[in-house]
């Protein structure tokens, strides 16, 4: 297992290390271990997964989806407005001890909804006693407290522990602290990924505003107790293998929270927790919750800029999204109109909601690698090994057509390999994985007694597959295009042979490859060529079914996937070297994007965002000048407006000059609370890789002047 | 038609409301000691291009979309936006009539009556005033004042927005004396315009070594922010508005 394999080098990982004694390393040695030999998720999907699969697919940089079969799934959003508030896990309890009631355990299909119930029943009562305990710490600390304020405060807590989770919520402040033991029984029950609060101000503000009206609560404390779950959401970690921290660094749980946006009846949804939840992240700097916005072409101008005045504090938060194509993307994918205006985001960039179950981020997928295979015979440049399918010499290539042809071929084996991988996956987790606890906190999983992992939800999406690279295969299939087959000022052999050497010796070459027409420049020469193997990428990939009969889906997701990714690449027809990253989302290739913010914003938005409804991702780093006024704060708002009504699903600004970078990477301890974003997600520059950290300062600086 | 450019500048957001296409057009009859874009000195240098109207037009046009949210639009700067009048004309009514939002950036050195209807078609101006002191002005831009101080009145009169920009330079006008003399001429003489004091700035010194110039001097420096937030105050006695478009 890959814990056993690791953990001797917990604290010496490059990325995302732990703190973990040699006590409790021989403890789980002896008394875990032994216990799950043979039975653990790994073993058993790498058992099962087909040789030549397990070959492009396991570890290699090329396919990963290791998060899926090294970790448990995460990846849902509970749902507290139809669930949680309204029943308590009392109430999910009794509902479960009632379906039981009602069975015929005479029949197979019975059994194992008895055996649904049941394990709802076990998990319902675990939390619930989880906080009787910490209301008798609270009673027992409060007995023996010489203060009588803490005293006071003591027996509150006790009290607010005997009532939730276990009822209903009364009061704001029984809401927060059931909201905080739910995703505890999540993190408890799973250690997941993506464990989302969702729609944080759509359910919460009800009780703040009937607290107010009854003189029960003042804003300042409402603030204070956001603010200290935003602290509970932050201390804990997702702990994760090394290989999972590559694709995801920076001790990131994705516990995405959404505010903003339009409710089902189209009225907007903001009120005043939406505004706590910003002023929150401004004041506590925490990395968790991932905040996103909503933001729809009528929203309130007090949101927009309480928004872009958050972007201006340089924390990278918030994730911006468009409201309308949200909601497109859920309607593509079969939702009601009703639940898709109730989306909200899922880890990163994924449109979701809590009557969805999902993998979010299955796999990633290397587009880099597609190419590398059609220009190179099937093998890795870096390696020699045969990765792929073993396609002509590209010699032989007479144009360009050919070129992408062989391309496709070498793409369309990758895709069938990721899903090859996910659907075992899916399988192994059927089988070896239920979700009891998080199935109770869902409508339809409850109703239908099935659980999360057998595809108990109302909309069962099928994986996300992630698509990494995009701007540099479209960046090199234009400098083939025009190098190769139009400018004629190179032969595809001089130009594989450029690759071959890692451009050594070829620097002539090379500067023709980097001034060739690239993504993000709003340049149709390059960016159609971006539209077309985006198109062809959803295509492909959702003709494919999952285990639940569910078509495949796509996204144009960043996390830090495009650094592991980048490294098993070799050197590609753009300029690019060996080894150096690949690029995110939808966004350009680092540092290739140097018209203006405007012209990134146009190439992106060229792409049909709507239909890759595992979510597109594009990051920008503007100069914190443009926007430490108002009036810059109002531009870059119509800048978001104007992206969005592009088409474009999502944007995230870094405001960090790269002085203020390279001074954190010398003195982090000056620098603990400095948030950036990654690709999807802020967090802590200081606990970034050293390449990580370059990375981020390498992005292209945006500025107006 | 077509005429010389330096480039065209888009997501400017200093030169007027929203986000904005900046148009840098070549030449210049001033010749500030302490110009920021010497490129834009001369119509025809390694720096500047030809550019045919439809092509700026075309480029302004793709841009529309980032205006509109943002209240923004094109702004014609320099070098000298009204060095190449007809060409200027040209430009201007044709995105006027296409419902565009303009502002020009001026050194105030043109012929009026000539420039009189391209004018009116702006929905702000920016016009600089150097200095009152005529023998100092000739000295530091190699043009008489007069001209200048003549056309600022007669705009201020024609009742579109304006701001009246002091380029405030440590060495050159950024004295009490000078601003007394200038916000004195702008509350007398320009009656309605507001006023923005840009603080010298050596943002240009790496295009002088693009085109073989020596960069200007030590002699010229930038004032303290408390400098300047000092005499925004002498103008705002006067009952002058300020403004900033930072």
């Amino acid at each position: 297992m890959w814990v056993d394999r690791e953990m001797d080098n917990f604290a010496t990982r490059p990325q995302d290390p732990y703190v973990m004694t040699d006590e409790q390393r021989a403890f789980v040695r002896e008394n875990i271990f032994p216990c799950w030999k043979g039975k653990s998720l790994e073993e058993a999907f790498l058992a099962r997964l087909p040789e030549d699969t397990k070959h492009v697919g396991a570890d290699t940089g090329v396919i990963d989806s290791d998060s899926k079969w090294r970790q448990a799934v995460g990846e849902i959003t509970p749902d507290y407005q139809d669930v949680l508030f309204k029943k308590g896990f009392g109430g999910i309890m009794r509902e479960a001890e009632e379906h039981i009631a009602a069975l015929d355990i005479s029949r197979p299909e019975d059994e194992d909804k008895r055996d649904f119930y049941e394990s709802v029943i076990w998990a319902c009562r675990g939390i619930i006693r989880l906080a009787e305990r910490y209301a008798g710490e609270a009673e027992r600390m409060a007995a023996v407290e010489s203060d009588a304020v803490r005293a006071g405060e003591l027996r509150t807590i006790a009290a607010v522990c005997r009532t939730v989770p276990a009822n209903p919520p009364r009061s704001f402040r029984e809401a927060i602290q059931f909201v905080w033991f739910t995703q505890l029984g999540g993190i408890l029950s799973e250690n997941p990924l993506a464990l989302n609060p969702g729609r944080f101000d759509q359910y919460m503000d009800p009780y703040y505003e009937a607290d107010l009206a009854a003189g029960s609560i003042t804003p300042d404390e409402a603030q204070e107790l956001i603010d200290a779950l935003w602290l509970k959401y932050s201390e804990w970690v997702w702990t994760i293998s090394a290989n999972t921290a590559d694709y995801f660094a920076g001790y990131n749980q994705f516990q995405n929270l959404t505010v903003g946006g339009k409710k089902a009846d189209g009225q907007d949804g903001t009120g005043a927790v939406t505004y706590m939840a910003l002023k929150a992240t401004e004041e506590v700097k925490t990395h968790q919750p991932g905040l996103s916005v909503r933001v729809h072409a009528d929203c309130p101008k007090e949101f927009l800029d309480a928004v872009t005045h958050l972007v201006s504090k340089g924390t990278g938060f918030p994730a911006i999204h468009s409201d309308s194509v949200g909601y497109q993307m859920l309607l593509n994918l079969g939702y009601s109109p009703d639940d898709a205006h109730d989306w909200s985001n899922c880890g990163c960039v994924v449109p979701n909601s809590r009557k969805t179950g999902e993998w979010t981020s299955a796999a990633n997928l290397n587009f880099g690698s597609a190419l590398e295979y059609a220009l190179n015979e099937g093998r890795s440049l870096m390696t020699g090994d045969l990765m792929g399918l073993e396609t002509p010499p590209a010699e032989e290539y007479a144009d360009f057509y050919s070129v992408k042809q062989a391309f496709y071929r070498q793409f369309d084996n990758l895709c069938r390999h990721a899903v090859i991988s996910l659907v075992t996956a899916q399988r192994v987790h059927r089988e070896m994985v239920p979700r009891p606890f998080l199935s109770a906190c869902n409508e339809r999983c409850m109703e239908c007694g099935t659980d999360l992992s057998h595809g108990g939800a109302k909309y069962n999406v099928g994986p996300v597959i992630t698509g990494i690279g995009l701007a540099v295969v479209a960046n090199s299939l234009a400098a083939i295009k025009k190098l190769v087959f139009e400018d004629r000022a190179c032969s595809m052999a001089e130009l594989i042979a450029a690759l071959r050497a890692n451009w050594e010796g070829y620097d002539k070459l090379r500067e023709l490859a980097q001034a060739c027409p690239k993504y993000g420049n709003d340049d149709d020469y390059v960016d159609s060529i971006a539209q077309e193997v985006a198109n062809h990428y959803y295509h492909e990939v959702h003709q494919y079914r999952d285990i639940f009969g569910n078509p495949f889906t796509t996204a144009f997701m960043g996390i830090s996937n495009y650094i592991p990714m980048g490294r098993v690449l070799g050197a590609t027809p753009d300029g690019r070297k060996n080894g150096e990253p690949s690029s995110e989302g939808v966004s350009p290739f680092v540092g290739t994007d140097k018209s203006t913010p405007l012209a990134a914003m146009r190439s992106t938005a060229k792409m049909n965002q709507e239909v890759h409804s595992g979510g597109t991702l594009l990051n920008l780093r503007l100069n914190p000048e443009l926007v430490a006024t108002r009036r810059g704060q109002a531009n870059l708002g119509a800048m978001i407006q104007t992206l969005f009504s592009l088409g474009s699903f999502h944007v995230q600004f870094n405001c960090i000059s790269s002085d203020i970078l390279r001074d954190a990477q010398k003195h982090p301890e000056n620098y603990r609370d400095l948030l950036v974003r990654v690709a999807g997600y802020s967090t802590q520059f200081v606990n970034l890789s050293k390449s990580m950290q370059d990375a981020i300062i390498a992005r292209t600086e945006h500025s107006g002047f | 038609m077509g005429g010389y450019i330096m480039q065209l500048q888009d997501f400017s957001v200093n030169d007027g409301e929203g986000i904005r296409t900046i148009i840098f057009m070549a030449g210049c009859p001033l010749r500030c000691a302490w110009c920021s874009n010497p490129e834009g000195q001369t119509l025809r240098n390694p720096m500047t291009r030809w550019a045919e109207a439809g092509e700026i037009i075309e480029h302004i046009r793709h841009q529309a979309i980032f205006y509109r949210s943002s209240g923004g639009g094109v702004t014609f700067s320099g070098g000298e936006a009204t060095a190449q009048p007809d060409f200027l004309a040209e430009l201007a009514g044709e995105l006027y009539d296409e419902g565009f939002d303009l502002a020009i950036e001026t050194c105030g050195f043109f012929s009026f009556d000539r420039l009189r209807p391209t004018l009116l078609k702006m929905g702000r101006i920016f016009m600089d005033l150097k200095c009152l002191d005529s023998a100092k002005h000739r000295a530091f831009t190699g043009v008489d004042n007069g001209l200048i101080l003549k056309n600022l009145s007669k705009t201020a009169a024609l009742g579109v927005p304006m701001t009246i920009r002091i380029p405030t330079i440590l060495g050159v006008n950024a004295t009490d004396e000078d601003m007394a003399a200038a916000f004195d001429f702008i509350a007398g003489s320009c009656r309605g315009a507001s006023l923005e004091l840009l603080p010298y700035h050596r943002y240009g010194e790496a295009k002088y070594a693009q085109l073989g110039l020596r960069a200007p001097g030590s002699e010229f420096g930038t004032p303290s922010p408390e400098q300047l937030e000092r005499w925004l105050g002498m103008a705002r006695e006067r009952g002058i508005e300020t403004v900033s478009f930072k």
